[in-house]
């Protein structure tokens, strides 16, 4: 009977002991010890900063649905006089969200609900989010950001412009995205040459380092087999209009051929082909690469194409520039002697296949080469890549990692994916790209953006609707013949390479406009001269013009400016003195070259542009460096007296 | 001090409790034991070898403890959880991370659960191998068996309610075992199992009602027969 007192006893100081486990576990939370320390910390700071009272500290996110415990132990988020502090008490950088009303894991992920370390970063069994990668965290603003331009999160920007220009959709739906414009290949054969097309299909980069075509790390005998069934397609398109050479082009003796091409290379540089077009890696960025283009294109396709672009190749930007045609010879004679590519590697040797069509075709359907080209022959893609569009949500389940060694997550995935696309399993299809490490982390960010959480309708920040703007009529024809959209804006529509052409008629007169399409120039001598010389005849100048001053017109411009003598004396004073206007731009020979040069600015610009501009350049163009003085009435109308008398 | 005691004794309060004098003499002994609830249900005699250790194992008391350990848990989970889609799990992450001696409360709970299926079928074995569901206890033996059906039942709902994946596809997959209950039964007992044809809001009521009033109240009522039989037929 003792005994069993005695363990009776023993068992009860037992289950005491147990029962006091929790309680202490409880006591003793790693969470309650940080607190302490960050009470701890303040005290040593030369700063007074508030102690918190020890304590669970939670945000309920109420329109995201979720709680957020972060703040227990990150409590420095909010307090600048952390800065340095070390994790977990630092200050959160550039906050460009309330935390109160936004939360911690609507951006960073990791279990909000949690108070414990480990739990909380969510690297934990069952926890399909946890804490986001800092090298991706530009990824978050892509939930609710879906507009163009993101603010501070230039990855992000930089990943969406690299899958638009790398036709990403052509093989990958992806809501949000436009297709980007590719040649179409029916007439391939009676453009290129077939030494050019192998050595391009193994390795489009070396022709042309920029081009968005990427390598599909073909073998010899694909890329034989595709380039006999490509060039096996010589009919050019049914609106292409193919004349014969001219005489002087194929029967001109030496002399007349070394005079041609000198008048050629005149007309090449008046026409500024190289605005849009590099030479060797100089020149602009909107064309492709002509400097070893006779060793691609034969002379007659050359020829018919600078006379009709997009009769050979529809929708493609090339304007049509008006040469005469001994002006043309002359350009085509240029190219042809100096644009040869002399240093083309040895393409891979090749044996004749007699069904060199058929496996050429399926190598073309195999690698969906119809995402991006056309060609009549294969007028459907049949083999596209999985959507993209929730790509951000895959589970790590869902990824077969071969037998990489990589970081078991999808962030890395998709980066080394983007760099070395064959690696997870050899029968993957996707091309090589030629990434660099930065732009395959920018575009794995644009992606893992791409999730399908669901995000309140009233936080989605859409992309402002794409503007359909055409002009139509003569004026119509002019811009797509002249692809003038192409690098100016007219009402929202088009690609800004040079200036907004929608108030132009408010802006500029009427005459300076006919004279500068007769011979165009740079308004700033820092840049180089980059509007083409399209040759345009009167006729097409008067068409331009007429249609401009009646429809990119801004009537509030207009503004009434008496120029006096007494204004104009008025307003130089203040050009030179109060303003120091000279400081940027240059009168008479003298300034700072900053600005345009303001000689003859009274025959260029409206005295109602000149006014409003002044008053307010940024309600005009928002990234503009011209200072806002915040001017009066008066002061703006007597520079503009002054800057109009400069004729 | 006696005398403070006598006092309380004349008082009306306890006379009204305590309609007996005190267990002095062989009738106010006797009379202790019948006016009794606790107690009243002690059998006139207990053979001594059916108070050995060795015989029981203590397995249905055992059992009758862990029953306590978890109504006891299981009405203090009750003030922290919601049986509601929306905030089910997010209630049981706020037991695991904020509740004071929440974790404890919820392990102590699934551990105890755990224990008394096991418990409760080790003393279903121990009946049938010491053969005491023989004459004159055939009834009792029923009694047990819905018992055990009962705890098992316990066990089954309250798989439902932390609602995460592994409670939904639990149940999922219970709940169509059923449907392949003959003669048309199957779909009816399902539909009235989840209140609907998949596991969802409904369901998720459904299960909580079960698990917190339906089934104890009926496990309650089972144990009252059981352990006054027990008693009754010369058991501890």
């Amino acid at each position: 009977m003792n005994n069993l007192r005695k363990y009776f006893a023993l068992a009860s100081v037992a289950l005491l002991i147990v029962l006091a486990v929790s309680p202490l576990k409880d006591y003793f939370s790693e969470w309650r010890s940080y607190q302490h320390q960050y009470n701890a910390l303040i005290e040593t700071l030369p700063q007074r900063v508030k102690p918190v009272p020890i304590g669970i500290k939670q945000q309920w996110v109420q329109k995201f649905d979720r709680v957020d415990r972060c703040e227990t132990c990150h409590l420095g988020i909010s307090e600048p006089a952390l800065k340095n502090a070390k994790e977990p008490f630092t200050t959160h950088p550039n906050i460009y969200h309330d935390i109160d009303e936004f939360g911690c894991t609507v951006c960073h992920d990791g279990q909000g609900a949690a108070t414990e370390y480990k739990e909380s970063i969510g690297k934990v069994k069952f926890w399909e989010s946890p804490i986001f990668p800092r090298d991706f965290m530009e990824a978050s603003c892509a939930k609710c950001h879906k507009e163009q331009n993101v603010p501070e999160a230039p990855i992000l920007n930089e990943g969406r412009a690299l899958i638009e220009h790398s036709n990403c959709v052509g093989c990958h739906k992806i809501d949000g995205y436009d297709k980007q414009w590719v040649p179409r290949l029916d007439g391939i054969g009676s453009k290129v040459n077939r030494t050019w097309l192998v050595n391009w299909l193994k390795n489009p980069k070396a022709y042309f380092p920029q081009t968005r075509m990427p390598n599909f790390l073909l073998s010899d005998d694909e890329a034989n087999n595709l380039a006999d069934f490509l060039m096996t397609f010589t009919t050019p398109p049914p609106t292409a209009v193919m004349e014969k050479l001219p005489a002087q082009l194929t029967s001109a003796s030496s002399d007349a051929k070394a005079k041609m091409i000198a008048l050629g290379s005149t007309k090449f540089s008046e026409a500024r082909c190289i605005s849009c077009h590099m030479i060797n890696g100089r020149g602009g960025y909107v064309a492709n690469d002509l400097g070893k283009v006779a060793s691609k294109v034969n002379e007659a396709w050359l020829y018919n194409y600078i006379a009709h672009p997009k009769q050979l190749s529809p929708d493609v930007e090339m304007p049509r520039f008006r040469f005469t045609k001994n002006d043309l010879a002359d350009v085509v004679a240029y190219m042809e002697d100096q644009f040869v590519d002399y240093d083309a590697p040895q393409p891979p040797p090749y044996t004749p296949d007699p069904a060199a069509y058929e496996k050429g075709l399926a190598t073309y359907k195999k690698y969906n080469c119809a995402g991006c080209h056309q060609l009549s022959a294969v007028p459907k893609a049949e083999e596209m890549g999985p959507e993209l569009t929730y790509v951000g949500s895959k589970k790590v389940y869902e990824i077969d990692f071969g037998s990489t060694t990589i970081d078991q997550n999808l962030p890395s995935y998709l980066k080394t994916k983007l760099l070395t696309p064959r690696v997870f399993t050899p029968a993957m299809k996707m091309p090589d790209f030629g990434f660099t490490d930065e732009q395959a982390r920018a575009v794995t960010v644009a992606l893992l953006g791409n999730t399908d959480e669901k995000i309140p309708a009233a936080y989605i920040v859409h992309p402002k609707p794409k503007s359909t703007f055409m002009p139509q009529g003569d004026f119509g024809k002019l811009v797509k013949s002249l692809s003038c959209m192409s690098c100016h804006v007219m009402n929202g529509n088009g690609r800004l390479v040079a200036t907004d052409l929608s108030m132009e008629a408010s802006e500029a007169q009427e005459k300076w406009i006919e004279g500068y399409f007769k011979v165009p120039y740079s308004l700033r001598p820092i840049l180089t001269e980059r509007m083409p010389n399209f040759f345009l005849s009167d006729a097409e100048i008067k068409t331009i013009t007429g249609y401009m001053e009646k429809v990119f017109v801004v009537d509030s411009i207009a503004h009434d400016v008496k120029i006096t003598p007494a204004a104009i004396a008025n307003g130089k004073g203040l050009f030179f003195e109060k303003y120091g206007c000279q400081s940027c731009h240059q009168v008479g020979g003298k300034g700072g070259y900053v600005g345009p040069p303001l000689d003859k600015l009274g025959t260029r610009l409206t005295q109602g542009w000149i006014f409003h501009w002044l008053k307010d350049p940024e309600a005009y163009r928002p990234n503009s460096i011209q200072p806002d003085y915040k001017l009066t009435d008066e002061d703006a109308e007597a520079l503009t007296a002054y800057l109009m008398s400069l004729k | 001090m006696k005398k403070a005691f006598e006092k309380l004794f004349r008082t009306q309060v306890w006379r009204s409790i305590f309609r007996h004098g005190l267990p002095l003499s062989n009738r106010t002994r006797a009379e202790a034991v019948f006016y009794n609830f606790f107690l009243h249900v002690h059998p006139t005699k207990v053979r001594k070898r059916s108070v050995k250790f060795t015989y029981t194992w203590g397995l249905g008391g055992l059992s009758l403890g862990l029953f306590i350990v978890l109504v006891f848990t299981g009405g203090l989970l009750m003030l922290y959880y919601r049986p509601s889609v929306a905030q089910a799990y997010w209630d049981m992450k706020d037991l695991q991370f904020v509740v004071s001696n929440g974790r404890f409360l919820r392990n102590m709970h699934r551990w105890a659960a755990h224990a008394m299926v096991a418990i409760v079928f080790l003393h279903m074995m121990r009946v049938f191998y010491t053969g005491s569901y023989r004459p004159p206890k055939e009834f009792n033996w029923v009694i047990g068996v819905f018992l055990l059906v009962t705890t098992i039942l316990l066990s089954y709902t309250g798989y439902l309610l932390p609602w995460d994946q592994l409670s939904f596809w639990g149940i999922s997959v219970g709940t169509n075992m059923v449907r392949a209950v003959p003669f048309g039964f199957g779909d009816t007992i399902s539909y009235l199992l989840l209140g609907g044809t998949m596991v969802g809001e409904n369901a998720l009521v459904r299960f909580y009602v079960l698990h917190c009033f339906i089934i104890p109240v009926a496990a309650v009522v089972l144990m009252a027969i059981h352990f006054w039989r027990v008693r009754k037929d010369g058991g501890v």
